[in-house]
């Protein structure tokens, strides 16, 4: 192919669209489904995913953005690599989590919302992430991990590139 | 009755918790034959059967499940069953484990409750923090396709057909709550819904549908295995059958423990977490999930059953059990809770998402030092006493997180009502360094109440 025509990023993967469509009543049940899609492929979901993520599903971008912004696990930004998710609810709290999330932010250079120098990590604060007899936890992507401490920390995030 | 002490885990029993059991293991390689002996009952007899057993829904509220049931509409179809795996409530932690070790558990309790309320579909809906326990469940459903106990002739039964689907959010806790649930899986935002109607005749695209928590329907196949008898032997009052706790917090040994409900909190803080870590002293544990009632040390000595719990003046709620020691500043707690439920509101009813935001914005003014003597009295307007229909949320709005976030307010002042006034006293909070940070399972710093501490963590 030679020259740009204008290129949906779920253009190769109507099929797959398809089969989850077919596996509900309503077609709009896809709409987490696809949205998850375009995520990991894109590692977040931008405006123009939103327009195609409505004409699949079959509503209008304003809808898609409607649920998008409601789910805090959808990245209306790009994320580092690596986005952590640390948890910071009650059982979390009193185990460490802000102290850990310190360590975590000046050990990577995490600035406050945004994405370490390096491209590698970015951070939010999480509520309850069910491993709360394992506290304090983090998700790194889909990854979850427990009873973080300094040495556990730097074994988990050292050795990510 | 049986005695906690000779109890043996039957859901999540002693193994490797990073291992999964898949079908070749799943009931010693016998496959699904508790699935395959429901379906040859009557679905009326297993509705019976789960509701001599007395079971009652995990997930929070604890329904009886077979009553939940028999409120389906006759003859109406479509229907649906959802599993709740939406397991959100801070402080729960024991659906993760079911879902992660022991995927066949609950997938053949879905076949047998499908069987009982005459569906064809069910849906899973997994939290989408849950990303391991989402894999874990597809792979899973994937063998029972491959398999040909999923499909148009489930378990081999001719016309008897079957279909899981395993649905993920996407990071709210509010899709925990039933009618949100539904709205979400439909592809909306997460809004709860006004009850009645009531799922079970207008759920899922307006179809009756049943929510069930994944331990209560996890539960299902040990009915058929251990025999109804056994699962009510394990009894106080009216709680049947083992439960799962998470014990989470400052004990040395968090974690899931299975065990029938005569265990007492005080047992289970104790004899089978070890008592409260770094020998401090138990300052308050809210038992289950962060919307119940907080207790004081001198009221740990119930069962943990629902009625045990509310001899204590608590809740069971989701079993999801935490333990503060001293060095906790209850104020400190409240705001991180209070945060919390503000961030989950969703915002559709005035009294919840503007009361979780006020009473978040003041006890996080007392805590950092610029609370005023009237505070106390602004609180107890809005949250009420702790109890259903007091302040200016509970009962003023469409779905229970308005009470959750009004609840452990009303508790946490009838409980700390003095060292809420100190911090108004003294403009500031007397926990001076609230530092929890641990290496090594020690303190790198020790907070004490009061007392002046050396330097801050040591962590940069
Ligand atoms: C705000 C809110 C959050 C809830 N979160 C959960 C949850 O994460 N998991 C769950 O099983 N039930 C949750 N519930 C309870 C459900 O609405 C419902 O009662 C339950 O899933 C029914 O299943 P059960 O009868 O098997 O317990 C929540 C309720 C409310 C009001
Ligand atoms: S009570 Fe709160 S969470 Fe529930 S519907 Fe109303 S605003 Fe939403
Ligand atoms: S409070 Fe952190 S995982 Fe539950």
């Amino acid at each position: 192919m030679t020259h740009a025509a204008p290129q949906g990023i779920l253009d190769a993967r109507i099929d797959e669209i398809e089969a989850i469509c077919a596996k509900y009543p309503s077609r709009r049940s896809a709409m987490l489904p696809v949205l998850w899609m375009v995520q990991q492929q894109e590692g977040w979901i931008s405006q123009a995913a939103m327009k195609e993520v409505a004409e699949v599903v079959g509503c209008t971008a304003a809808e898609v953005y409607e649920v998008v912004s409601f789910y805090t696990m959808f990245q209306q930004r790009p994320t580092g690599k690596y986005h952590i998710g640390l948890c910071k609810t009650l059982a979390c709290a009193i185990c460490g989590a802000f102290e850990a999330s310190d360590y975590i932010a000046s050990r990577y250079h995490i600035p406050p919302g945004g994405v370490s120098p390096d491209g590698r990590f970015s951070m939010e604060h999480v509520e309850c992430i069910g491993a709360c007899s394992e506290a304090p936890a983090m998700l790194v992507g889909p990854v979850l991990h427990g009873n973080l401490t300094p040495a556990r920390i730097n074994e988990i995030l050292d050795h990510l590139s | 009755m049986a005695l906690a002490t000779e109890y043996t885990p039957v859901f999540l029993p002693a193994q490797d918790s990073s291992r999964t059991e898949w079908l070749r293991d799943y009931n010693g390689g016998g496959g699904y034959r508790f699935a395959k002996a429901a379906l040859a009952k009557q679905p009326s007899e297993v509705i019976d059967l789960v509701k001599d057993s007395g079971l009652r829904g995990r997930g929070g509220a604890g329904f009886p499940t077979g009553m939940k049931w028999s409120f389906l509409p006759k003859g109406a179809q479509p229907r649906y069953l959802c599993i709740n795996a939406d397991e959100s409530e801070p402080g729960t932690c024991k659906d993760r484990p079911i879902m992660e070790q022991r995927p066949h558990l609950l997938l053949e309790g879905i076949m047998i409750a499908l069987h009982a309320i005459e569906s064809k579909q069910a849906f899973i809906y997994i939290r989408g923090e849950y990303y391991k326990g989402a894999e874990v469940l597809q792979k899973a459903v994937d063998e029972l396709y491959a398999a040909g106990i999923l499909g148009k002739n489930a378990l081999g039964v001719q016309g008897r057909e079957m279909h899981i689907v395993v649905h993920r959010g996407a990071g709210a806790y509010i899709c925990g709550e039933e009618t949100a649930l539904l709205t979400s899986l439909e592809g909306y935002r997460g809004y709860p819904k006004l009850k009645p109607p009531f799922p079970a005749v207008s759920g899922l695209y307006g179809k009756p549908t049943i929510i069930n928590n994944v331990e209560t329907i996890a539960t299902l196949p040990i009915l058929f295995d251990k025999g109804v008898d056994w699962y009510k032997s394990f009894v106080h009052e009216r709680s049947t059958g083992p439960r799962l706790f998470c014990i989470s917090g400052h004990v040395k040994r968090p974690g899931v423990y299975e065990l029938p409900m005569t265990v007492t909190l005080k047992e289970l803080i104790y004899d089978y977490c070890g008592g409260v870590r770094n020998g401090h002293d138990l300052k308050f544990v809210i038992p289950g999930g962060s919307s119940v009632p907080w207790l004081l040390p001198n009221q740990i000595d119930h069962p943990m059953s629902m009625e045990g719990m509310a001899q204590a003046g608590s809740m069971l709620g989701s079993a999801g059990c935490m333990v503060m020691d001293h060095t906790v500043c209850p104020v400190w707690a409240l705001a991180n809770l209070s945060a919390f439920y503000k961030h989950e509101s969703c915002g559709q009813c005035t009294p919840c998402r503007e009361g979780a935001s006020w009473l978040f914005k003041i006890v996080q003014r007392i805590e950092n030092g610029g609370g005023v003597p009237s505070d106390m009295d602004l609180l107890a307007q809005i949250a009420g006493d702790g109890t259903p229909n007091t302040g200016q949320i509970s009962g003023r709005s469409i779905c229970a997180l308005g009470d959750a976030a009004a609840w452990p307010v009303g508790s946490a002042i009838r409980q700390f009502r003095g060292e809420f006034e100190e911090h108004i006293r003294l403009k500031g909070c007397p926990y001076k360094n609230k530092r929890f940070w641990m290496d090594g399972g020690k303190f790198v710093n020790e907070a004490h109440p009061g007392k002046a501490t050396v330097g801050a963590a040591a962590h940069h």
